[in-house]
């Protein structure tokens, strides 16, 4: 929303200067234009080694390149004859096997960058590898077709670049009380009761104070609905299923939020790789499990697409530490009731023919995957938001 | 010099003026105010941590042992965040302050980001050499710097195989801004940088057999061109000038570009690219204290952090605080979003940053209570409210509010207020403000700090 029409908007409302009619105003807003269909995006941080979690089980090249951390044929839940699940992905392979997992391989870009903070950049804003956005996808989802910073929800204490756009923001959250709370704070209560409309014209520092209240409106809003919704599902105890299980509680309360995003960090394996991807695989799975469980209890699955993904994918061949290093393809994993190809999307690159590096190569531009959803899913222009046209993908 | 004008200076070319800068200062002219600004910013004094711990490394034990490039790797990282709390710490106490301030600004033009300790510290300080001398040297020490070699893989940059990663950068982000040369210019100059690397210790090396002699044609010129000649090709060009005074322009004036006044900079800066004439010129001119300019910028997460920490004296019990808070506002030192650096302006405010903007100064001043008890009220519902909350510590701090107190002992509560806000108060809020008790210094610089207009300079 700009700042003109959101004026227009204010004194349409309220007649009078003070506070209180002016956030009103901003409560009455619907959010039109937004379709009832939820997106929960899920950063697997640090660069998951997805030949590890999707293991190609029938390939000696893998075995050959990985030696020492090669996930056996006997230690794994295999899917197809080519490949298998890591045996802490169970609940996954169970979501699998009712056809509420698609599992898309060889998912990057062109020219790949290895740098955690570049390549989740690039994720994050939709860029090509050699272009530097400062809004993210989300963002300028916002920007297009949401108006209130709670359209799109940050699980977490700052929010990314995923979910900045040009002129709406969206909002981090990891506990929607302490938010409230944090909002509610007495003085800036009295601040805002002493401020008035006509200093919204006013360049920097009337933004300050338009962002200042929609905070304050945003943390209202987001607190009441979520004290509305009860999780009927356990959890397990991780600040992992905790982002999921406040997600749960958000989406079943009839929130106008279309877009979650959390994430779960601890991937970058270097040495010792086994035992921590092995945990980390299994907090992932068991949250997950618990969440979708909990959404199909309430019948909000239905309208629920879970996307996972990670910055880049580890080097084919160990390192000497018994860990991975940073790589590029990876695979995507998208999760609900209504994916039109479930199991797996296509084949898994050679793991001979590698790019420069050693890596695999990529077969599918993550950026289709996100035209996909966008256009699909969400029901609206892909290339208002992507800058540019990608081709779609038939998986929902 | 008049006290508004000071601070605008003051906050501008550095961190906000103290309270006994603004007592010492508003005796002075304009012009004396702004020779005192540059003469205490001739020199440059490098910024240093400890590093003997790793310095027992070497290429060898490093390159050929792993557990070895590991444990380095590791303590570079700690080391890093050591050096990051002593920047911040420099800018809080530094009588340099424009050489600070600049530095600031030119970490976030020439945007680099590493993990080697020595190398990063190298070029902070070789940002804060050039800080103010001869643009051209700049650009040169920049293109030789071991960081900026790795960040813009220019160390892959080879003879028979270019990597035109930091040519590109260097057109785009470092001199002339997008759209002022060819595809085909980037790939000529490329092969002027070829062979660019260093050494361990993190000195510039040209690899002889690596770097392309023969002719390239840059800007319809060809001869057998090095990184060198491409930069002073470049920096014939004006638009270089109009490019890097549009960015001064909106950094140290105003968002909102006013095209004369950067033609106007950029004439200056054309004539001989002298870094320190530019800013002294910008600084002497009547429209830089211009009503629309002065409190029309949203604070930088670290000058409104810094900005905080001149006016009271704070010490982190946990170093590592310090940059938690840097990455809850959206601004770590030493760890830039991306080449194109921090976007500034509105983009440091969301909704989460808004708030904790706010409530930043009660939290580190005052235990996160902000004090509102409204003259003549004796209700203590407020108080209350606050009680009840958990005491859940933030940061530890040990705040000197002896030194702030005696600062402005002089200090009217009025004078408190012209000095620590620099934007006019709405009626509304100059209202609000009014009806505060104003029984405390204390309180009531924390109650100002908490402010939306404590957010501009």
């Amino acid at each position: 929303m700009d700042r003109r029409h959101f004026l227009k908007q204010s004194t349409l409302a309220s007649s009078l200067f003070f506070v209180p009619n002016f956030v009103k105003a901003f409560e009455n807003m619907s959010a039109t234009g937004l379709g009832y269909k939820r997106l929960v995006i899920i950063q697997l941080a640090g660069g998951n080694d997805g030949l590890n979690t999707i293991i190609p089980f029938n390939n000696d090249v893998y075995y050959r390149n990985r030696p020492t951390i090669g996930i056996q044929k006997s230690d794994l839940i295999k899917a197809t004859d080519e490949l298998g699940f890591h045996s802490n992905l169970l609940p996954l392979k169970e979501l699998y096997d009712q056809g509420y997992l698609t599992i898309i391989n060889n998912v990057g870009y062109p020219n790949p960058n290895r740098s955690h903070f570049r390549s989740t950049d690039i994720w994050q804003t939709a860029s090509s590898s050699n272009q530097y956005l400062q809004t993210g996808w989300i963002g300028r989802y916002l920007d297009n077709y949401g108006n209130k910073s709670y359209n799109a929800i940050e699980i977490d204490d700052s929010l990314s670049l995923a979910l900045k756009g040009q002129n709406i923001n969206g909002i981090a959250t990891k506990n929607p009380r302490v938010l409230f709370r944090t909002s509610q704070d007495p003085y800036f209560k009295n601040v805002l009761k002493h401020y008035q409309d006509e200093h919204l014209s006013e360049h920097n520092l009337g933004y300050l104070y338009k962002t200042m209240i929609a905070a304050e409106s945003s943390a209202k809003y987001i607190f009441e609905k979520h004290k509305t919704a009860r999780n009927k599902q356990e959890y397990p105890n991780n600040a992992f299923a905790n982002q999921l299980k406040t997600t749960s509680k958000l989406i079943n309360s009839g929130i106008e939020t279309k877009v979650f995003y959390s994430s779960l960090g601890g991937f970058d394996t270097h040495a010792g790789q086994l035992n921590q991807q092995s945990r980390l695989l299994k907090i992932y799975a068991e949250g997950i499990n618990a969440f979708v469980s909990d959404l199909k209890q309430q019948g909000t699955f239905n309208d629920t697409l879970i996307l996972t993904f990670s910055e880049f994918g580890r080097r084919v061949k160990q390192n000497a530490a018994n860990g991975t290093d940073h790589g590029a393809a990876n695979n995507v994993f998208i999760i609900g009731n209504q994916l039109k190809t479930p199991g797996f999307f296509n084949d898994l690159s050679s793991l001979s023919n590698l790019d420069d590096n050693g890596d695999l190569k990529y077969t599918v531009d993550f950026r289709s995957i996100y035209a996909t959803i966008l256009s699909s899913w969400l029901s609206i222009d892909d290339k208002s938001i992507l800058n540019k046209s990608f081709s779609k993908l038939d998986f929902i | 010099m008049k006290q508004q004008d000071i601070q605008h200076l003051y906050w501008r070319a550095g961190f906000g003026a103290t309270p006994n800068q603004l007592k010492n200062l508003s005796a002075m002219d304009k012009h004396q105010v702004v020779d005192a600004l540059f003469q205490n910013s001739s020199s440059s004094t490098p910024l240093e941590i400890d590093t003997t711990e790793i310095e027992r490394f070497t290429v060898k034990s490093v390159y050929k042992d792993k557990s070895k490039r590991r444990e380095f790797v590791k303590i570079s990282n700690q080391k890093l965040k050591v050096l990051n709390t002593f920047w911040v710490n420099r800018m809080v106490t530094t009588e340099a302050l424009l050489r600070e301030k600049m530095t600031l600004f030119w970490a976030n033009h020439f945007v680099c980001r590493g993990n080697n300790i020595f190398y990063v510290q190298q070029y902070n300080n070789t940002l804060r050499n050039h800080a103010l001398g001869n643009f051209g040297d700049f650009v040169k020490a920049i293109s030789k710097e071991a960081t900026m070699l790795k960040y813009l893989n220019n160390k892959q940059n080879r003879k028979r195989k270019p990597n035109e990663n930091f040519a590109r950068e260097l057109m785009e982000l470092f001199t002339l801004g997008e759209g002022h040369y060819t595809e085909e210019d980037i790939k000529e100059s490329a092969k002027a940088f070829t062979g660019y690397s260093h050494n361990f210790e993190g000195e510039f090396v040209l690899r002889k057999f690596q770097h392309d002699y023969d002719f390239k044609t840059f800007f319809g010129h060809t001869g057998r061109y090095d990184g060198d000649d491409i930069i002073d090709m470049i920096l014939e060009q004006k638009q270089c000038a109009r490019f890097i005074c549009r960015k001064i322009y909106s950094y140290f004036v105003n968002d909102i570009i006013n095209e004369n006044r950067v033609e106007e900079l950029a004439t200056v800066f054309y004539k001989d690219y002298n870094i320190k004439s530019l800013m002294r010129h910008l600084f002497m001119s009547d429209w830089f204290y211009s009503e629309k300019n002065i409190g029309s910028k949203i604070k930088s997460p670290i000058d409104f952090l810094v900005g905080m920490i001149r006016t009271v004296p704070v010490e982190f019990e946990k170093p590592q605080d310090v940059i938690k808070i840097q990455k809850l506002l959206g601004q770590i030192l030493l760890n830039p979003p991306n080449v194109a650096g921090w976007k500034g302006g509105k983009s440091w405010i969301d909704s989460n940053t808004i708030m904790l903007r706010l409530k930043l100064p009660s939290i580190i001043l005052a235990n996160a209570k902000i004090s509102i008890k409204e003259k003549g009220d004796f209700e203590d519902s407020f108080e209350t409210y606050y009680s009840k909350k958990k005491k859940n510590k933030f940061v530890t701090t040990a705040i000197d509010w002896e030194t702030f107190e005696t600062a402005c002992s002089s200090f009217s509560f009025d004078d408190l207020k012209q000095q620590l806000v620099i934007p006019e108060l709405s009626e509304g809020t100059a209202t609000y403000v009014k009806t505060l008790s104003q029984n405390s210094k204390r309180n009531f610089c924390v109650q100002l700090m908490s402010l939306p207009e404590y957010q501009m300079c």
